[in-house]
């Protein structure tokens, strides 16, 4: 699939602002410059404070408008839930490659955790639905399920505590050679965890990495991937790397 | 107006693209038209390719941010092969940053380099805070850093600009021997060595420790340093640190830069250096110059600054 060329747009309108958990908000913005599932935009809602745009993938877009599902967990994604309906946000994208949907075949597994569930939603919208499961970890009350299931995913959560589906990581309740490809997205450690598994098993997996990031378009090399083929740049390469490629101890 | 000659080269304004922040120029090519700069530096090159550092490379300050890449880049072999062709489609001027390990690599590199047709100007960073051996190592001390460049220029075929680092012993005596072994131009500042620690793991942030300040929170003090060398040599000045408007342009250009180059301030918005050329277009109408070198180094002029033309 070829990807849409990026653009820069200043002062994109706040459709909506959804708040969906104690730190878990949705943010709809008009924009027609869209993308594809696992790409993501460089955001930013304030002037010169912080210095840096924030990375966050593609929740869900359509013709005009594109969403995401971000957590608040410091002073960018804190004025990011300031926002209200009508404000405006500075985007710069779609950046990166996304998920390689041709390769995607068979019974298909999305193993995500936590805010890594943010690009499931536009994913399963262009795969079989019913060959899809989601296994879903979450530290506590789940997120952004809802919607898959209306889809008519299968969706499986894990909760660390215990408050909803399976008590503990999502890891435990994924049994890869139920599948015929995979996808992850979550923490590195977790992911980590996935791509052992998915080799053990001899599944294909393809895992959306994530890095600090400065330029967020391939110039500044701040952001690499090590693997077998030496440093790549999360923001250009990736951020979606087949995961037998990537050193992930490194 | 903004028409510039830098070391006998002609650009069309005096704004370039400042090294490592730009790539090799294409990235950006797609948010806008970037023949519209007056050039853009390479990424630090080096004569073998270099993976950089390992462990975080980023971490952002307020006003400013630290990196810590190392020097990660193909080589300069490759980018002859592959990334100077493509360059050169760009329409600027090009200048080859080069770094190296030890006093051979840059000889080696910089006669490679130098030689290669599409290069307007070498600059050579012996200012890089990043890498163990080397890179800022000759840009502490005058004396080593003189050696470095004298090596470096009697196999240089095109202009060559040194670029200095702020962590310099001291900045002025340095651009003056750089400029007694034969630079054509000096540029400063490189980022300054700074530390963040992890309160949380109780470690530095970063694996090398140390890394390199750059953005917003710097440009007072290279605008000093800029000022300072201005003074003390009489070969042309480049002014980076910090700059991310047109004013902040001109505020280097009037303490004694030729010409300035934009870092940071592209990741905050990647059509930055375009506004900033609008802003000085706009700035020389509105002044009636006809060019912007009437008020470079106009700060030299003011009868107060005369006390303090003594720094060496
Ligand atoms: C390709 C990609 C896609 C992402 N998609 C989403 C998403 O859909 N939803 C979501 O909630 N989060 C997403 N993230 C993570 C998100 O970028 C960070 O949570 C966010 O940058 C934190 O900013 P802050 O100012 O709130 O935190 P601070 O800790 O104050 O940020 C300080 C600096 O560190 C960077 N940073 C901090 N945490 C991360 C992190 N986990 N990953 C990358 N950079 C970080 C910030 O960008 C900033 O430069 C994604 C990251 C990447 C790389
Ligand atoms: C991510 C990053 C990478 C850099 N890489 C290089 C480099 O390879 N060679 C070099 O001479 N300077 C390098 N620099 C320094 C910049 O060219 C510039 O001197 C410095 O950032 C100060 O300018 P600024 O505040 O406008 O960014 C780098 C800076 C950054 C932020
Ligand atoms: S963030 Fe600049 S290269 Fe990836």
């Amino acid at each position: 699939m070829t990807s849409p060329s990026p653009a820069c747009v200043e002062g994109a309108t706040v459709l909506a602002q959804e708040r969906l958990t104690e730190d878990v908000y949705r943010l709809t913005v008009a924009t027609t410059t869209g993308g594809t599932p696992g790409q993501f935009y460089m955001v930013r809602s304030w002037d010169r404070e912080p210095l840096l745009a924030r990375p966050i993938s593609i929740h869900k877009m359509n013709e005009d408008t594109v969403s995401f599902l971000y957590q608040v967990c410091g002073r960018g994604t804190e004025l990011l839930a300031r926002l209200e309906e009508g404000g405006e946000v500075t985007l710069t994208g779609p950046l990166g490659h996304g998920f390689r949907i041709g390769e995607l075949r068979g019974r298909i597994a999305i193993v995500t955790g936590g805010i890594g569930i943010a690009p499931t939603f536009c994913l399963a919208c262009m795969l079989p639905v019913r060959d899809v499961t989601v296994i879903a970890g979450f530290e506590s009350t789940p997120y952004a399920v809802a919607e898959l299931l209306t889809l008519g995913v299968d969706v499986r959560v894990a909760t660390e505590d215990g408050s909803d589906g399976t008590r503990g990581f999502c890891t435990e309740i994924f049994d890869p050679p139920a599948f015929d490809t995979v996808v992850t997205c979550g923490p590195m450690p977790m992911m980590a965890r996935v791509a052992q598994l998915c080799a053990g098993a001899g599944v294909p997996c393809q895992a959306s990495l994530e890095a600090r990031m400065a330029c967020g378009i391939g110039a500044c090399l701040v952001c690499p991937c090590p693997t077998v083929q030496g440093n790549q740049r999360v923001c250009a390469d990736g951020p979606v790397f087949d995961a037998a490629e990537v050193i992930w101890h490194a | 107006m903004l028409e510039t000659t830098l070391c006998g080269v002609t650009l069309k304004n005096p704004v370039i693209a400042a090294s490592g922040t730009f790539g090799f120029g294409a990235e950006y090519d797609d948010f806008f038209d970037v023949g519209k700069l007056g050039g853009i530096c390479t990424k630090g090159l080096t004569l073998h390719p270099r993976e950089g550092n390992p462990g975080l490379r980023v971490w952002e300050t307020p006003a400013g941010m630290m990196n810590s890449v190392g020097l990660q880049n193909p080589g300069i072999p490759v980018f002859l092969e592959r990334e100077l062709p493509r360059m050169r489609t760009l329409d600027t001027a090009i200048i080859a940053n080069v770094g190296g390990g030890d006093l051979e690599e840059y000889v080696e590199g910089i006669r490679l380099v130098s030689g290669a047709e599409g290069v307007d100007i070498v600059e050579l960073n012996i200012s890089c805070p990043n890498v163990h051996e080397g890179g800022m190592a000759f840009g502490i001390d005058s004396d080593v850093a003189a050696g470095v460049v004298a090596a470096v220029r009697r196999v240089c075929t095109k202009p060559l600009m040194v670029k200095l680092s702020p962590n310099a012993e001291d900045i002025a005596a340095m651009a003056i021997a750089c400029e007694q072994e034969g630079a054509d131009a000096v540029s400063l500042v490189n980022t300054f060595k700074a530390l963040a620690v992890d309160i949380h793991t109780r470690k530095a942030v970063f694996d090398n420790v140390t890394a390199g300040l750059s953005g917003p929170c710097i440009k007072p003090i290279a605008l000093r340093m800029v000022w300072e060398v201005a003074r003390a040599v009489h070969i042309p000045v480049v002014g980076i640190g910090g700059i991310a408007t047109w004013q902040d342009a001109l505020e280097f250009i009037m303490a004694g830069a030729t010409a300035v180059q934009v870092g940071t301030a592209t990741f905050i918005k990647p059509t930055t250096m375009l506004d900033i050329i609008d802003g000085l277009e706009r700035y020389c109408a509105n002044e009636h110059l006809t060019s912007l070198s009437t008020v470079c180094n106009i700060l030299g002029t003011v009868p107060n600054c005369n006390i303090l033309r003594r720094i060496p």
